[in-house]
């Protein structure tokens, strides 16, 4: 991490000020050398796409280590950012990882997260979400961690039932968090960094990120039937 | 001229009303302006204003006639062949009464009012209730008929649970059943009665013309075909198909009358065909009918919704759309304004009014009040939910003050997360900035102890504040009661799991604490 690496990343979202704004912000915070922790890494916006079938020409075409993918999308089978998630599925990065998505979005709606979370993406921030902090999140995906935003946090938190006390008894259990993985999920949800929650727990930083890229492999391979029917009832984060 | 006669129209009835009969129930004049402002009140049976189940004033209201006239014309039909009392006992069993929720008074009204009206319709309009009373052997007879179908609807529920008799009334077709054994026992006793008293009856002729009648009633009855509950109940086609083999039957036997039982086959033969050839010619006509119907309603509820949708735009969006670019210079209303509205719209759009009364819509409603008058933004998160009570409405204002502090004297982001958990809620309110010092800040901590330290301890709860290296935490906790109520609804949360989690971990006792498994994982930090 130590050496000014550069990644690659395709905006796709419908909203043309969106995107301009996102490029803008991105590239001025990362051209300026001078920040402390974001920048390690420089950043190189190699294409934009507005729909699902021109995303996934924009992303085979260019081979991104990073998708910024808007939830909604017109085009494809009517499940947006989902849909491209699926059309790429299997793609390399020129750098010869698999393409990593970064769902963006306004929207809280549960299901909506659910279906581009379970379609592959690695992490969901809203798009309210400050400069720095989705940089910081872009580097994070870009290494094949996961990026969880406090109301994804408290999402999972309910949908496993663990803010009702349900715990894992094995780590491997794909239904429930385990002990740390719910203290790690509590304190993002609380509103702390990686390293805020590592120091809390006196664990590493890479340990937070081992944990929350188990709670998202758990995301993505539950079958627990409560988090659609909690998607579907609760409609909110 | 043109003027003053449009308001003696509208006020026709009213005089009318008043003044021909001097039936007992005069105090209608009360509900009779209501309806006659609208244009046409659906056709229910009123409860108010009854001499027997209120039918006749359902349908005076509905068709706009004095209510006198509708009483007289039934008393008047009825005394020929008891039409009025069939028409009367059919209104009553098919049509619903005013309002939903007076089951328990109307049953028994009603059924008392059958034995009631053939006791009226035969003797005179007053309101003699005891069919036994009615003099002279001809009411007896036709009221034993009645009464004895009355007596029958009672009969599957053993009179007790009134409210469920109806309903079950309602939603079946037992009441039609009840009716048509009143009927044929009605046209029975005048038929004895008609032939005892020396006029020729034709059985031929009477007995087709009530199974058409009986037919009809069958094929009408489903009709009505929504259930008491506002739902639409579904057609049930046995009962079609009853009414119409009955009809089938009645003009078959019509039509054969005298002649021979060979060519019943052969009537039989041209009357479905008929009704086939006509069916085959209707039916193109009826299904356009039918879709068209349905592509206009279905039209009209999308016009109804985009004119909803859009009139909220306009009173919500489109205001503040219009504020922020007047006041496009000061960038720090502009953010409040753009946070207020996408909280108001987002409250809009997922129907957070569904979770009204709730603790994740109080703290919902206290964030946005803290962000509305700082303007700086609040984010917060809820896991759970649960119904509010005294002790979450401290918890909330704790919370509000809380998150007042962070937003006045710390530097964002601030974030509140609120977990209601099984036997305790928990919330934490964090901030980013140099944090307030509890001993430095005298005013400060006067606050911080009394609403927020002060008001959790009065309520059984604990308040903790921590100072961290980039920031200040406070930590509230509640303990909640029993994790039954914590089940507000059931969309809301998956609570299912809520209740048997004390229960859940003994039952898998040999693996090893949920803690020690994890341990292993953070060794090579």
């Amino acid at each position: 991490m130590t050496d000014p690496r550069t990644i690659r990343i395709v905006i796709v979202d419908d909203h043309h000020m969106f995107r301009t704004g996102v490029r803008s912000e991105l590239t001025s915070l990362a051209g300026s050398a001078g920040l402390s922790s974001p920048a390690t890494f420089r950043l190189e916006i190699v294409g934009e796409a507005g729909a699902v079938e021109s995303a996934t020409q924009v992303i085979t075409a260019e081979k991104p280590d990073v998708v910024l993918l808007d939830v909604h999308l017109p085009g494809g089978n009517g499940h947006g950012g989902a849909d491209v998630i699926r059309a790429c599925a299997g793609l390399e990065s020129q750098a010869g990882v698999p393409v990593r998505f970064l769902a963006l979005s306004v929207s809280d709606a549960a299901e909506d997260v659910i279906a581009v979370i379970r379609a592959g993406a690695r992490g969901y921030v809203t798009k309210t979400i400050s400069a720095e902090e989705l940089l910081t999140a872009i580097g994070r995906v870009a290494d094949g961690d996961a990026v969880f935003s406090p109301r994804l946090a408290g999402f999972v938190l309910d949908a496993f039932g663990a803010a009702a006390g349900e715990v894992a008894e094995i780590d491997e259990e794909l239904d429930r968090l385990s002990a740390r993985e719910r203290e790690v999920m509590r304190l993002i949800a609380r509103g702390y960094q990686y390293k805020e929650v590592a120091k809390e727990l006196f664990i590493s930083v890479k340990t937070v990120e081992t944990h929350v890229s188990s709670v998202l492999r758990k995301l993505q391979l539950s079958s627990r039937h409560e988090l659609t029917a909690w998607a579907l009832g609760r409609r909110l984060l | 001229m043109q003027q003053p006669q449009q308001p003696q129209l509208h006020s026709q009835p009213q005089p009318l009303a008043s003044t021909p009969t001097p039936t007992p129930t005069q105090p209608a004049s009360g509900p009779l302006p209501a309806w006659r402002a609208k244009p046409r009140p659906p056709l229910v049976r009123h409860r108010g204003d009854k001499v027997l189940a209120g039918v006749a004033a359902g349908l005076a209201a509905h068709l706009g006639l004095p209510v006198g006239w509708v009483r007289v014309a039934f008393v008047a039909s009825s005394i020929p062949f008891g039409a009025g009392v069939v028409v009367y006992i059919f209104l009553w069993a098919t049509m619903r009464e005013e309002g939903s929720a007076a089951t328990l008074s109307g049953m028994p009204s009603a059924s008392s009012a059958v034995g009631a009206t053939v006791v009226s319709s035969t003797s005179a309009p007053a309101a003699g209730a005891d069919p036994g009373a009615g003099p002279g052997a001809i009411p007896s007879t036709v009221g034993s008929g009645v009464t004895g179908s009355s007596s029958v609807s009672p009969h599957p529920h053993h009179g007790i649970d009134l409210a469920g008799l109806r309903s079950w009334l309602r939603n079946s077709n037992q009441a039609v059943v009840i009716t048509l054994l009143g009927v044929a026992a009605l046209v029975a006793a005048a038929a004895l009665w008609l032939g005892s008293a020396g006029f020729d009856v034709h059985a031929e002729v009477v007995v087709p013309v009530v199974a058409i009648v009986i037919g009809a009633i069958f094929f009408w009855s489903q009709l009505d075909d929504s259930s008491p509950l506002g739902g639409r109940r579904p057609v049930r086609w046995i009962w079609l198909v009853v009414g119409l083999g009955f009809t089938l039957l009645g003009l078959v036997a019509l039509l054969v009358r005298g002649t021979n039982i060979t060519e019943v086959w052969q009537v039989l033969g041209a009357v479905l065909a008929a009704l086939v050839g006509i069916s085959v010619l209707c039916a193109p006509w009826i299904l356009r009918l039918w879709t068209n119907l349905r592509e206009e309603q279905t039209a009209r509820i999308r016009a109804t919704e985009r004119a909803d949708i859009a009139a909220h735009l306009h009173d919500s969006v489109l205001q503040t759309l219009a504020l922020i670019q007047r006041q496009s210079t000061d960038s720090a209303t502009v953010a409040r304004l753009a946070r207020a509205q996408e909280r108001q719209l987002r409250s809009y759009l997922y129907d957070e009014d569904s979770r009204a009364g709730t603790l994740g819509a109080a703290l919902t409603a206290a964030m946005g009040e803290v962000e509305d008058l700082q303007g700086v933004p609040v984010q917060l998160v809820v896991t759970g939910d649960r119904p509010m009570d005294q002790h979450l409405d401290a918890l909330v204002k704790a919370v509000r003050e809380a998150t007042w502090n962070a937003v006045r004297h710390a530097s964002p982001p601030v974030s509140a997360y609120v977990e209601v958990g099984p036997d305790a809620v928990e919330a934490f309110v964090r901030d980013h900035g140099a944090g307030f010092d509890l001993d430095a800040v005298p005013d400060d901590r006067a606050g911080v102890r009394e609403s927020i330290i002060g008001r959790m301890e009065r309520h059984g709860g604990t308040a903790r504040i921590r100072r961290r290296a980039d920031g200040t935490e406070v930590e509230l906790r509640l303990p909640v009661g029993d994790p039954d109520t914590a089940t507000p609804t059931p969309a809301t949360t998956p609570t299912p799991t809520a209740a048997p989690p004390p229960t859940s971990p003994a039952t898998t006792e040999t693996t090893p604490p949920p803690t020690s498994v994890t341990e292993p994982q953070e060794q090579p930090s």
